[in-house]
């Protein structure tokens, strides 16, 4: 499913309207702190509920727009691989390797494995291999270093 | 009346080598950030901000200033060159400066940007300084009630005019950021909204770390998953670098009209450098004499987007500085800057710290100095720059997104935050939800929720004084106004109701 189609949208509007409600509900039945004897005006869910109503009132328009919407030509130019395998090891890395193994290490396994997965036709165009997975390790552990460097030693900070 | 004195007494301070040093490094990292596709200004400025925490105040503004001047006129080299806007802000400029590069002229594209983009800024400035202290005045005018419906006519026009073909999604982003601001510690009785039982979650979402993960993250999916751009290099023998005077001089009124114009649009909460460009490109296509060559290469066009978009920059402080509410994206993560710095942007800012409107401005105008000399004397440079892949690029830049934020506080659930925003960021970007509006939500909602709740406890529940006190009428008025135009309906009647009124004319 196309991301910018009315299908999407009718898909989205549901979630905002789920969204939305449970936002409402959740500000009503939000502490109303009566036992700290506060205005009843200044109730901490007063603003949530509002939010709540309008972005259920949103998403219905988004829904009632979508259905007579008709989708226009395709105008993305995206690689799904490169974008799946990006946002699966970007994440990896981040929520994975980081925090699990010293920053230096994380983050040298990192930009090496993505230099060379998106690098990968240039042995097709004839490169060596040792060349190939050379360049990417030595640049991988120039860049992991003058981060983790950058970060300790001018900023003072204990790196995860 | 403000006079230029303070303005010229900032210049004379900012001149001092370590000062001309931040300027040097910052514009040129700026100017680098920009120009390649996929990074934008508000990406650049928010993993600046990380790395200057433990620099000195005004260093650490004067660096992040830099580099947002820089982006933006960087973003118009690969809108001239690839044909893709290195930023959104250079779109209106790709129009025109591709067209440009194509038939040979790619030097004098460039060229006519650079002075497009420093003239602009510098029409900014001016009105940086002109405007800034009495609007700071008339802002200690402001109860609860007019912040209240300020920060609500923020979220409604940023919305309107980011959304495009459809408000709704500029709305639902704008709720969504407002959404965003109510998790933690509530401003009025501390107590804390939609924690789940998650401690990390008390103290809220910080803006740098949505910011990096929904512009740097997001950022980084995006360009490594399009296809390479063709570059368009070559030029003919009578291309040159240098603008001709004759050239700008001929332009006058247009670089004067897109300066105006873009400082405007920068004033109006969250819309950004993008819409300034357009703006400036639409009023100078109707008023020039040659408007049919606007879209296959019009030097007119060209300068007046580039000066339109720049000049947004400086008009994008003013309600920021005064208001505490952005003028655009960049602009709120310079707001989460200013406070990390000791800085407390906003009404107060002319009793508290009267000479940092000036500074600011110092700081723009070196910038834009900067832009005038790089932009001249770089463009092979920047060319270079232009072919670094991607590939080694976007490893860099995504590690700079994780620790950036995570030395923000040293928790790791800052990386989490990060992470979040960037895939919901760039969910939202390919179903064509406008970024800005979100982001301005996250930073206005504080201010929403207080404002509304002081009022209602100060007029003890009654709603009356919202649509009695003249200021907050007026801003009532302003947003009903807006919203009822935006809806389909509305807009159908008024354009029939258009058309009837030519036709009897007509007839």
């Amino acid at each position: 499913m196309r991301l910018d189609s009315a299908r999407a949208d009718q898909v989205t509007a549901l979630v905002f309207f789920v969204l939305g409600v449970s936002l409402g509900i959740g500000g009503y039945t939000m502490d109303r702190l009566e036992v700290r004897q506060i205005h009843p005006a200044s109730i901490p869910g007063l603003v949530p509920m509002i939010l709540g109503v309008l972005l259920a009132l949103c998403a219905i328009g988004l829904y009632l727009g979508a259905r007579k919407r008709e989708d226009g030509p395709e105008t993305d130019d995206v690689s799904m691989g490169n974008l799946g395998f990006a946002a699966l090891y970007t994440v990896i890395y981040a929520l994975g390797l980081v925090g699990r193994m010293p920053f230096e290490l994380a983050t040298g396994i990192f930009i090496t494995v993505f230099v060379l997965h998106f690098t990968y036709d240039r042995l097709a165009e004839g490169r060596h291999f040792a060349v190939w997975v050379g360049g990417a390790v030595l640049y991988a552990v120039i860049c992991s270093a003058a981060v983790a460097a950058l970060f300790r030693y001018a900023f003072l900070v204990r790196l995860p | 009346m403000p006079t230029l004195a303070p303005y010229f007494g900032a210049l004379g301070e900012f001149a001092q080598p370590m000062m001309l040093f931040h300027v040097v490094w910052a514009t040129l990292l700026g100017i680098f950030i920009g120009s390649l596709p996929g990074l934008t200004a508000t990406m650049g400025v928010a993993l600046l901000t990380t790395l200057t925490y433990s620099m000195e105040r005004d260093a650490a503004i004067l660096v992040l200033i830099c580099m947002y001047v820089g982006a933006i006129y960087g973003g118009s080299r690969s809108a001239i060159l690839l044909n893709i806007p290195g930023t959104p802000a250079s779109a209106a400029t790709s129009l025109d400066g591709y067209p440009l590069a194509k038939a040979g002229r790619a030097q004098y594209a460039m060229g006519l940007a650079t002075a497009g983009s420093a003239m602009g800024t510098l029409v900014g400035i001016l009105l940086l300084v002109m405007v800034a202290p009495p609007l700071a005045e008339a802002a200690l005018k402001f109860g609860s009630f007019e912040f209240f419906w300020l920060a609500v006519f923020g979220i409604v026009i940023s919305g309107q005019l980011t959304g495009g073909a459809s408000p709704l999604k500029g709305y639902i982003a704008g709720l969504l950021g407002l959404t965003v601001a109510m998790i933690g510690s509530e401003g009025i009785h501390a107590h804390v909204r939609f924690s789940f039982g998650y401690d990390q979650l008390n103290g809220g979402i910080a803006l740098i770390s949505a910011m990096v993960g929904a512009f740097g993250f997001a950022e980084v999916l995006t360009a490594i998953s399009q296809r390479k751009p063709d570059l368009v290099t070559h030029s003919d023998e009578s291309d040159r670098m240098l603008p001709k005077l004759v050239d700008l001089w001929r332009y006058k009124y247009t670089i004067f009209r897109s300066g105006v114009i873009g400082t405007f649009v920068g004033i109006i909460p969250g819309v950004g450098e993008d819409i300034g460009a357009w703006a400036s490109y639409a009023a100078a296509k109707r008023t020039s004499k040659e408007r049919d060559q606007f879209g296959s290469g019009s030097t007119e066009g060209l300068t007046a987007a580039e000066t339109g978009n720049s000049a947004v920059i400086p008009g994008a402080l003013i309600p920021a500085l005064t208001l505490a509410v952005p003028g655009s994206a960049p602009a709120a993560v310079l707001i989460a800057a200013l406070f990390i710095h000791g800085i407390r942007p906003g009404p107060m800012i002319m009793f508290e710290q009267p000479d940092f409107i000036y500074s600011v401005a110092a700081m723009l105008t070196y910038a834009t100095i900067a832009i005038g000399v790089f932009g001249i004397m770089l463009t092979r440079v920047f060319v270079l720059v232009l072919r670094v892949p991607r590939e080694y690029l976007m490893p860099l830049v995504f590690t700079l997104c994780v620790i950036g934020p995570y030395a923000l506080t040293q928790r790791p659930f800052e990386i989490v935050v990060m992470v979040f925003f960037g895939i919901a960021g760039y969910l939202l970007r390919k179903m064509n939800y406008p970024i800005a509006p979100l982001v301005l939500g996250i930073i206005l909602g504080e201010l929403l929720d207080k404002s509304l709740r002081r009022s209602l406890i100060l007029s003890d529940g009654d709603l009356t004084p919202f649509f009695t006190r003249p200021i907050s009428a007026g801003f009532a008025v302003l947003i009903f106004v807006s919203v009822i135009l935006s809806l389909a309906p509305a807009r159908r009647f008024l354009a029939r109701l258009v058309g009837r009124g030519a036709a009897r004319e007509k007839g």
